[in-house]
C-alpha cells in the first residue's frame, strides 16, 4: 500500500519473527473475514462507498502499524499514503509487495496476501482519503508492438534490460523482472513509480504509449528461445560463458580421451 | 639404412615393400628414423579389416547425409520468423544439426581412417645442434650475392630510382590514416549544440512544459537543432524531483534549475556511458556500465564507483511559450576526462 520503500535506519525494525507471526495471523484473519463476508461486486474498478469502508477495515488490520492511523506514515517504518492513489495501492497489494514481511532495501514481489477484490477495497479506501492516480480500466491490449518496443528501449530498458529481465541498482535495490507483471500492474507501475522507479505521468507517456509498452512487455513473455535454453536471456555474456565452459571443456575432454586411447 | 622393420621381408619381395624401402631411405637421409612400423592388418582382407573399413565408410556417409541435409533444409525448410509456433523455429537448429553431422562425420572418418586402417608407425627426427656447418654458410651467402649481381641493380639506375620512389609513395599510403591523429581537435570537446534559447525536446522533437512531468520522473532530452538528437555530446536528463527533496545547490548555479526541475548531462564522466538509471526514492543516478552513482541532490556529485567528476549541469529556463529552453551551453566539458581539460 505504498509506493515507497522504507529505508533501513538503525536496524531497529529488522526482521522480527514476532511481527511476522502477527502479520501472517492478521493476514489470515482478514482473508477468512473476506471469505466469510457476503459477496460484493467483485472486480469493478469503480469504487463504491462500501468498498472504502471495507478497505478501511483491512487497512486497520494489516497496514496501520507502518502507515499510520490517517495514512500519514510512521517515521522509519512506512511512508505517507496521502495522494498515492488507488493505482499505487492496487499495484503494491496485487503484486504481494504489501503488506511487507520485513524492512529491506527493496520489498520483493511475492504471492499476494489479499485477493483482487480486497486489493480494490484497500485502493478505494486510500483513494477516498487523498486522491491520486486511479486504477486503469479496460483490457489495455490495444498497443502498437513496434512503437512499444521503441519506447521500452528508450524509457525502460536502462533498468529493466531490453528483454525485461531487470537488473541491479544501488545498495541492494534492483529493477525487478517483468515476467510476472500483468498488463494492469505494468500500467500502474508507470503511473505511480513504485519504490525506486521513476514516475511516467500521462503527459510524459500518454495512455496510448503506455499500452504500446505493455504490448511489448507481453510479447516478451511469449518470446521463444531458439537455442532451447534461455540462460537468463541477458545476452551474450552468459551465452559466451556457457560456450566457453561447456564447449571448451568438452573439447578438452575429447582431446584427453584421444590422447589416452593413443 | 639401418633398423629393418621386424615384420618386413627382404627388399624386393613385393612392389609395396620396394616403396617402403625407398621411403625409409629418403627419410634416413633427412635424419628421420623409423623405430616402429607395423601394418594393422598383416593379412589383407580379413573380417576385422572389412569391419574397420565399414566403420570409416559409415562416418563418411553420415558426413554426406549431413551435407545434403544442410542443402535441402536451406532450400526447402520454411525459414521466415513467425511469432506463432510452427515448423519455422526449427530452421536454425536443423541447419546446425546437419552441419554438426556433416563436419563431425568427416572428422570422425578421417581420425578413424588413421587409427583403424593406417599402419602403426613411430619415427624420430634427429635435429642438429648449433649453427650450420661452414659449407652451408658459405654457399648460402654466395647464393644471395649471386642473385643480387645477376639482377644488376647497380647498373640499372633508372629502375633503382623508380623503386625508391615507389617505396616512398607506398609508405605515404600506409601513414595517411594516422594523419587524423595529429589534427588538433580545437574546441569541439568543450562545446555541445546547446545554446541560449534552444528548446529541450524529446527524441521525437516535441517540446516539454513544466506541467508535463510528474514529481519523481526523468526524461531524456535533446537540443532542438538539426541533428540534435544524434549529437553524441548533447543528450541530457531532465529530472523533476519529488516535493520535499532537499537540494544543495552549488555556488554559482543558483539559477540553473527551474523550481524542482534540474537538467544534467547524460554522459558519464568516467567512460561516457549513458547514465540513466534514476532511483526516484534515493535521488541517485546509476551508470549501468561501471556502477558509478551520482547524487542528484548534490549537483550530481559522484558518491560511488569509478567516476570522479560531477555530471555537468545544464542551465535551463522557461521561454515565452512556456517550454523549457537552455540558458547557455554546458559551462564545462561533458563526458570523460581528456588531456586538455582544465
Amino acid at each position: 500500500m505504498t509506493d515507497r520503500p522504507v529505508r533501513r535506519k538503525g536496524g531497529r525494525f529488522r526482521r522480527s519473527s514476532g511481527l511476522v507471526v502477527v502479520g501472517v495471523a492478521l493476514g489470515l484473519i482478514s482473508v477468512g473475514y473476506a471469505l466469510a463476508s457476503p459477496g460484493r461486486g467483485g472486480t469493478s474498478a469503480v469504487a463504491a462507498p462500501d468498498d472504502a469502508a471495507q478497505g478501511q477495515r483491512l487497512y486497520n488490520q494489516s497496514c496501520i502499524s507502518c502507515h499510520g492511523r490517517n495514512l500519514q506514515g510512521v517515521p522509519s517504518r512506512g511512508p505517507s499514503l496521502v495522494g498515492v492513489g488507488a493505482a499505487a495501492v492496487d499495484f503494491q497489494v496485487s503484486t504481494g509487495r504489501m503488506p511487507a514481511p520485513y524492512q529491506a532495501a527493496q520489498i520483493p514481489r511475492k504471492p499476494p496476501v489479499f485477493d483482487e477484490a480486497q486489493a480494490r477495497q484497500l485502493a478505494a479506501y486510500v483513494q477516498s482519503i487523498g486522491g491520486g492516480p486511479e486504477i486503469p480500466t479496460g483490457s489495455l491490449s490495444d498497443g502498437d508492438l513496434a512503437r512499444g518496443g521503441r519506447l521500452f528501449r528508450l524509457n525502460c530498458a536502462s533498468c529493466h534490460n531490453f528483454v525485461g529481465e531487470g537488473g541491479a541498482l544501488s545498495s541492494g535495490k534492483y529493477a525487478p523482472p517483468l515476467r510476472k507483471a500483468t498488463r494492469t500492474q505494468v500500467y500502474e507501475a508507470m503511473l505511480t513509480g513504485p519504490q525506486s522507479m521513476p514516475v511516467f505521468g500521462d503527459n510524459q507517456l500518454t495512455p496510448q504509449e503506455k499500452q504500446d509498452i505493455i504490448a511489448y512487455v507481453e510479447s516478451l513473455k511469449h518470446e521463444r528461445d531458439p537455442g532451447g535454453l534461455a540462460i537468463g536471456r541477458i545476452g551474450p555474456v552468459p551465452e559466451g560463458l556457457v560456450v566457453w565452459l561447456l564447449g571448451i571443456g568438452l573439447v578438452l575432454i575429447a582431446t584427453l580421451w584421444i590422447g589416452v586411447k593413443a | 639404412m639401418t633398423n629393418r622393420p621386424p615384420s618386413g621381408g627382404l627388399p624386393g619381395d613385393t612392389p609395396e615393400q620396394d616403396l617402403l624401402e625407398l621411403v625409409r631411405e629418403g627419410a634416413a637421409r633427412d635424419g628421420v628414423e623409423f623405430v616402429h612400423y607395423r601394418p594393422r592388418f598383416v593379412v589383407p582382407g580379413t573380417k576385422l579389416e572389412r569391419r574397420a573399413e565399414r566403420r570409416v565408410a559409415f562416418w563418411l556417409m553420415v558426413a554426406a547425409l549431413g551435407g545434403i541435409g544442410y542443402l535441402l533444409v536451406s532450400i526447402f525448410w520454411p525459414w521466415r520468423y513467425v511469432s506463432d509456433h510452427g515448423p519455422n523455429f526449427l530452421f536454425t537448429p536443423l541447419l546446425g544439426i546437419c552441419m554438426a553431422l556433416g563436419l563431425g562425420g568427416l572428422g570422425i572418418a578421417v581420425i578413424g581412417f588413421g587409427k583403424w586402417l593406417m599402419p602403426e608407425e613411430e619415427v624420430i627426427q634427429h635435429r642438429h645442434d648449433g649453427r650450420s656447418d661452414e659449407f652451408d654458410r658459405v654457399t648460402t651467402v654466395a647464393t644471395v650475392r649471386e642473385a643480387g649481381a645477376s639482377a644488376g641493380l647497380r647498373r640499372r639506375g633508372l629502375i633503382l630510382g623508380a623503386l625508391g620512389m615507389s617505396v616512398l609513395g607506398l609508405t605515404g599510403m600506409a601513414i595517411a590514416p594516422l594523419i587524423g591523429l595529429f589534427k588538433r581537435p580545437g574546441r569541439q570537446l568543450f562545446t555541445t549544440p546547446w545554446r541560449n534559447g534552444v528548446r529541450l525536446v524529446r527524441d521525437d522533437g516535441t517540446p516539454i512544459k513544466p506541467a508535463d512531468m510528474k514529481p519523481g520522473s526523468i526524461q531524456t532530452v535533446f537540443p532542438d537543432v538539426p541533428g540534435g538528437s544524434t549529437a553524441a555530446d548533447a543528450a541530457t536528463m531532465l529530472i523533476r524531483l519529488r516535493p520535499g527533496a532537499h537540494v544543495a545547490i552549488r555556488k554559482g548555479r543558483e539559477d540553473y534549475n527551474v523550481d524542482d526541475y534540474f537538467a544534467y548531462s547524460k554522459i558519464c564522466t568516467h567512460a561516457g556511458c549513458p547514465v540513466s538509471l534514476f532511483e526516484q526514492q534515493s535521488n541517485r543516478l546509476l551508470c549501468p556500465c561501471h556502477q558509478s552513482q551520482f547524487d542528484v541532490l548534490d549537483s550530481c556529485r559522484p558518491i560511488f564507483g569509478p567516476a570522479s567528476r560531477s555530471l555537468p549541469q545544464l542551465p535551463i529556463r522557461v521561454d515565452e511559450q512556456g517550454y523549457f529552453v537552455a540558458k547557455s551551453d554546458y559551462t564545462e566539458a561533458v563526458g570523460p576526462a581528456f588531456w586538455e581539460r582544465p
